[in-house]
């Protein structure tokens, strides 16, 4: 079962053109991972209905978009990285509205959050540092009640504390297991942890889309003083440093002196798959 | 129960089975017990649904867990053969670690099981 299944969706801007066809599992968190420009933001967008879908579709939880509009927005969330009203609104003013936009608004919820994380309901949300306008607009999201929850970089730009508070809320959601997120990111080793499912992008398309364990496991991170003709049938994005090689492959065994192999993480995937061809 | 994981240390789900089963031989997990569900598990080892799942999943095809629909996971009855297991089970992992060992640094499963048989053949000490 999915939580979103986006169909051959595309998005043309022009200068720029999204061709995007993605299942995102109900029950678990998937990664959107991809470089700057590579479209994660413009998905999320056409996900949430705010970039307009030039042809394709898009189920949520089964459920088409036309004809459900008002279903659909209610069962899904986003936490943009920039907020969608103006900041020199205070809190209490921005979740009057949203409480009038989403009937199933979770009041006390909004409350007791607020609190826990010591957010200011009478203070310009533009007087707030990025960790808490960051954390304001995940409260925001949750307390929608949402069955999925997008967000687009949840933790660029917040320090090490309040990513590992935005990180517990995200598991938090998902202690239900009818609840779906999608989250675009750059990698960062605690967002690698919390992922069941890794979507690579690049130019608009997926690239691949694998269960984290299984997409890890499938790669071998090769460090060799030389590198081989054998070696080189399958090294993607080779890179070469005062010491030797570094690469990724998907040969079961590389042999050689001074070899050292072991399995990439998500974020050395990332370095090797999305920078090939580029040094 | 309690559970340490390193990014360092192999797959995370093998070491939450290792850690699990060692406590459940040092009798620090009891039987009948009842464990965190995998969404609990989860959020508070800060690690993705299916690898916690993956941990349960083996361990109860072990049988050092079951499974109760509806209610959640149990630390299985002690059996006969237990301390043996447990021993079996403390032998596996050096072994895993060695195999792991073995294929980062390029020795082939076949080079392994050579090195292996001249251990228990005593033939690989030189002297």
């Amino acid at each position: 079962m999915n939580g979103l299944e986006i169909k051959d969706v595309v998005v043309d801007f022009g200068s720029f053109r999204l061709d995007a066809a993605l299942s995102v599992p109900r029950g678990c968190v998937t990664g959107l991972v991809g470089r700057n420009g590579a479209g994660k933001s413009t998905l999320i967008k056409a996900i949430m209905r705010q970039a307009e879908i030039a042809s394709g579709s898009i189920l949520y939880n089964d459920t088409p978009f036309y004809g459900n509009e008002t279903e659909v927005l209610r069962k899904i969330a986003c936490v943009f990285d920039t907020p969608h009203f103006s900041t020199a609104l205070k809190p209490k003013r921005v979740v009057k509205i949203v409480k009038g936009m989403y009937p199933a608004f979770d009041g006390e919820l909004y409350d007791g959050l607020m609190k826990k994380f010591g957010l200011p309901g009478d203070k310009p949300v533009k007087t707030f540092s990025t960790g808490m306008k960051r954390k304001f607009g995940l409260i925001l999201a949750l307390c929608q009640k949402p069955e999925i929850l997008l967000l687009d970089e949840p933790t660029a730009g917040i320090d090490p504390y309040d990513r590992g508070v935005v990180i517990d809320l995200i598991q938090q959601f998902m202690l239900d297991e009818g609840h779906t997120v999608l989250f675009s990111t750059h990698i960062t080793e605690d967002l690698d942890k919390i992922a069941d499912y890794i979507a690579f992008m690049q130019n608009g398309k997926i690239l691949l889309s694998e269960e984290k364990e299984s997409l890890c496991e499938s790669y071998r991170l090769v460090q060799a003083p030389e590198i081989s003709e054998e070696m080189k049938k399958g090294a993607i994005g080779v890179q070469k440093s005062m010491f030797g090689y570094t690469f990724l492959t998907k040969q079961k065994e590389v042999r050689g002196e001074d070899v050292l192999v072991k399995t990439p993480t998500v974020e050395e995937i990332f370095v090797h798959l999305l920078g090939e061809g580029e040094r | 129960m309690h559970i340490h994981l390193s990014l360092q240390s192999g797959p995370l789900y093998e070491q939450i089975e290792y850690q699990i089963r060692a406590q459940i031989f040092s009798g620090e997990l009891r039987a009948g017990e009842a464990l965190p569900s995998i969404r609990t598990l989860a959020r508070e080892l800060k690690i993705g649904v299916i690898t916690a799942k993956r941990a349960y999943d083996d361990l109860i095809a072990e049988g050092f867990l079951y499974a109760v629909q509806g209610k959640g996971v149990f630390v299985s009855e002690k059996r006969e053969d237990d301390l043996i297991n447990g021993k079996t089970e403390r032998l596996k992992e050096q072994l895993r670690a060695a195999r792991r060992f073995a294929l980062e640094n390029g020795v082939s499963s076949e080079q392994f099981v050579e090195i292996f048989k001249e251990i228990m053949e005593g033939t690989d000490e030189r002297s």
